[in-house]
């Protein structure tokens, strides 16, 4: 009991910052999401009103750039799973001397700035970069592909190679503390290595997996600065959209109703993503006992 | 030596598994070092021995986890050398149970019977194994919804559910309590008993082995040091390891006077005493004689008398421990009264009791 209630407290300073942080700046934009703007006098009017929230509802380009969202964080998602797993696994079972050399790769995107990295794409991406003059030199296409850079592709390998790192690392950590014995229990037990994947690796790892796909979606589906920047006339977000509405356009009350609309619609769905992964068989066990 | 042990005397039954010169070293550490080994179908075989003398290595290379660096490994006839755990008839309980944390009792019980394409519905052959461990109310359970003596059960019954005709046990029970483990040793030799397959157990509790074995093996550094039934291992040690090893004697060096055929003599500290020795000593060499307690008598009157200085007292519960200096030897004897530590006591002790054994090298 005492050991519960020292914890307690040691959380305390954390929750004070969450609720301080993240509570507040949402109760604001609950409460501008019903302001109205006077545009003549270039002001923010308290006053109570639903027309922002209608405007949100009855206009296909808010949940279109929404849906593109989230869509878009989903796809990344999976795909850097499906990329991702066989990587972490791999780590897994490299010599110890290895998995240093591993993680520091692994870690690269992380160690260049966003803008470094988006300009550097565009020289390896464009019509006279990299990828487009070797397929020229090999004699493989006669003309640049232009689909490369400034397309929903674009968009999506950068998103990949900026958030895979988020899908690895989790799911090696995973795969690290599973206990050798119990592949050799399954072997022990007659199943062939694949089985004792399916039946025992696999289901052991989906936390880590979960956390991935957590990661990689919300790190996706929020991004701004790669679509504007790579996805050319595809590269629309509702990121983009709320920075406008809040600078340029001192919309402030629209601003916010988009912002708290994105907000709870990736919530939602980071939520059945969760709670679909706790449904796997065992998972629940295997977070309520620990990895022993 | 009893009834039970000739009955089931491991020698008689047909042989299922034979090693020959097992070998395996890890780096320049040779952890198997030269290992032969018969193990009769049904019989009861314990590995006995110190931490770190090779007692799991020889396991995992019966089980299929680590390749020997020489030695041959014959299963039922056929050679194991290159056959994959999962295609040996050999089924493990783990030393810390390895039961697999995202499946049920149930579910990890009936693990190798759902592993085979088309196999009937394994409910009823699981909840068998269950009650044969006395676990049939626990399937639907997650192993960390158990304590470690159910756990065990667990294991047990994941492993036999299988029908391997040999069943490989490491130190299954050191994780548990002194009472838990006497029950569960009973419980596991009856099993034994009841499945008819031969159990290769390893423990470092000499208790344990004595407990349930047919045939202690006990190792040395990597080499077995003797193999025999414990009356055997406890009456005639090969060594003064084994000797040392088991129970808690007391071992005095001295020189080999005289051999007969079954005796020897050896001028000890204590005196020049004749008792009963190993084969092949040397006159003229070193050997050790071995005294246990019980040969050895508070204020006896018979046999050999010795006059020692009492140095420490033991309770035991049900008796005393003396230990009692004489010549530069502590003598280990039991006692229902406590002399004073610093008294002199005396201490009667007949040879023909005791034995004498070779120096461990
Ligand atoms: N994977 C390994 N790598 C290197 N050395 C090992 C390895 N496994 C075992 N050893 C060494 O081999 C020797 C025998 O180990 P083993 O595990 O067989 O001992 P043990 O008799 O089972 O001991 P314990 O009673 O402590 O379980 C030890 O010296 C150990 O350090
Ligand atoms: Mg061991």
């Amino acid at each position: 009991m005492r050991l519960t209630l020292h914890r307690a407290h040691l959380a305390l300073p954390v929750a004070l910052v969450l609720i301080l942080g993240c509570l507040l700046p949402l109760l604001l934009l609950i409460a501008f999401s019903v302001f109205t703007v006077d545009m003549d006098a270039f002001e923010m009017v308290p006053d109570f009103s639903l027309a922002n929230w209608a405007q949100m509802l009855t206009n296909p380009v808010f949940a279109f750039l929404i849906g593109k969202a989230v869509l878009s964080g989903l796809i990344t998602a999976l795909i850097a799973a499906v990329l991702g797993y066989p990587l972490a696994l791999s780590i897994a079972n490299l010599p110890i001397a290895w998995k240093g050399i591993a993680q520091i790769l692994l870690l690269t995107p992380l160690y260049t700035g966003e803008i470094v990295r988006i300009y550097a794409w565009r020289v390896v991406l464009g019509s006279e970069g990299l990828i487009n003059a070797v397929l020229e030199g090999l004699g493989l296409v006669d003309e640049p592909v232009k689909l490369l850079l400034f397309s929903p592709f674009t968009t999506h390998l950068v998103l990949l190679y900026n958030t895979l790192p988020f899908m690895v690392l989790p799911i090696w950590i995973s795969a690290e503390l599973i206990d050798r014995r119990l592949i050799e229990a399954a072997r022990d037990l007659g199943a062939r290595p694949f089985e004792a994947f399916t039946r025992v690796v696999f289901p052991l790892t989906i936390p880590g997996l979960g956390v991935g796909l957590l990661a990689v979606f919300a790190l996706s589906a929020g991004d701004m600065l790669t679509p504007s920047m790579l996805g050319g006339t595809s590269g629309a977000t509702p990121m983009a959209m709320i920075d406008n509405l809040f600078g340029t356009a001192f919309d402030w009350p629209l601003a916010s109703v988009l912002a708290l609309s994105l907000l709870i619609t990736l919530f939602a769905t980071a939520s059945s993503i969760g709670f679909l992964l706790l449904r796997f068989k065992g998972a629940r066990a295997v977070l309520q006992g620990g990895l022993k | 030596m009893s009834d039970q042990s000739v009955s089931r005397n491991p020698a008689t039954s047909p042989l299922l598994l034979s090693a020959r010169g097992l070998v395996k070293s890890y780096g320049r550490n040779r952890a198997v070092d030269g290992v032969d080994l018969d193990i009769p179908e049904r019989a009861f075989t314990t590995f006995l021995g110190p931490s770190g003398c090779g007692k799991t290595t020889i396991l995992r290379m019966i089980g299929g986890f680590e390749t020997p660096d020489a030695g041959s490994l014959i299963l039922d006839g056929r050679s194991l050398v290159g056959v994959p755990p999962e295609r040996r008839p050999v089924n493990t309980v783990f030393q810390n149970y390895a039961l697999f944390p995202h499946l049920t009792v149930f579910e990890n019980v009936a693990f190798s019977l759902t592993l085979r394409r088309g196999a009937q519905d394994p409910a009823p052959r699981v909840k068998r194994a269950l009650e044969a461990v006395h676990m049939g109310e626990f399937g639907a359970r997650y192993p960390h919804q158990l304590s470690g003596g159910q756990q065990q059960r667990v294991a047990v019954a994941r492993a036999i559910i299988a029908e391997p005709h040999l069943l490989l046990l490491d130190e299954p029970l050191s994780a548990l309590d002194r009472k838990m483990r006497g029950h569960l040793q009973i419980e596991l030799k009856d099993l034994q008993r009841r499945l008819g397959i031969a159990f290769v157990y390893v423990t470092h509790d000499q208790e344990e082995a004595f407990a349930l074995s047919d045939v202690v093996v006990v190792m040395n550094k990597g080499k077995i040091a003797q193999k025999a039934d414990p009356v055997t291992l406890y009456a005639r040690p090969a060594d003064s390891f084994v000797a040392d090893f088991i129970g808690s004697a007391t071992l005095v060096e001295g020189e080999v006077l005289a051999c007969t055929p079954g005796n020897a003599t050896i001028a000890t500290p204590l005196g020049t005493i004749t008792a009963p020795a190993i084969e092949g000593l040397q006159t003229g060499g070193r050997a050790a004689l071995v005294l246990r307690p019980e040969h050895l008598q508070l204020d006896g009157c018979s046999g050999m008398i010795l006059t020692a200085q009492v140095e420490h007292v033991v309770f035991k519960g049900d008796r005393y421990m003396i230990e009692a200096g004489i010549a530069g030897v502590t003598l280990r004897l039991m006692s229902n009264r406590p002399p004073e530590p610093g008294t002199l006591i005396s201490i009667g002790f007949d040879p023909v009791a005791s034995f004498i054994t070779r120096i461990a090298t």
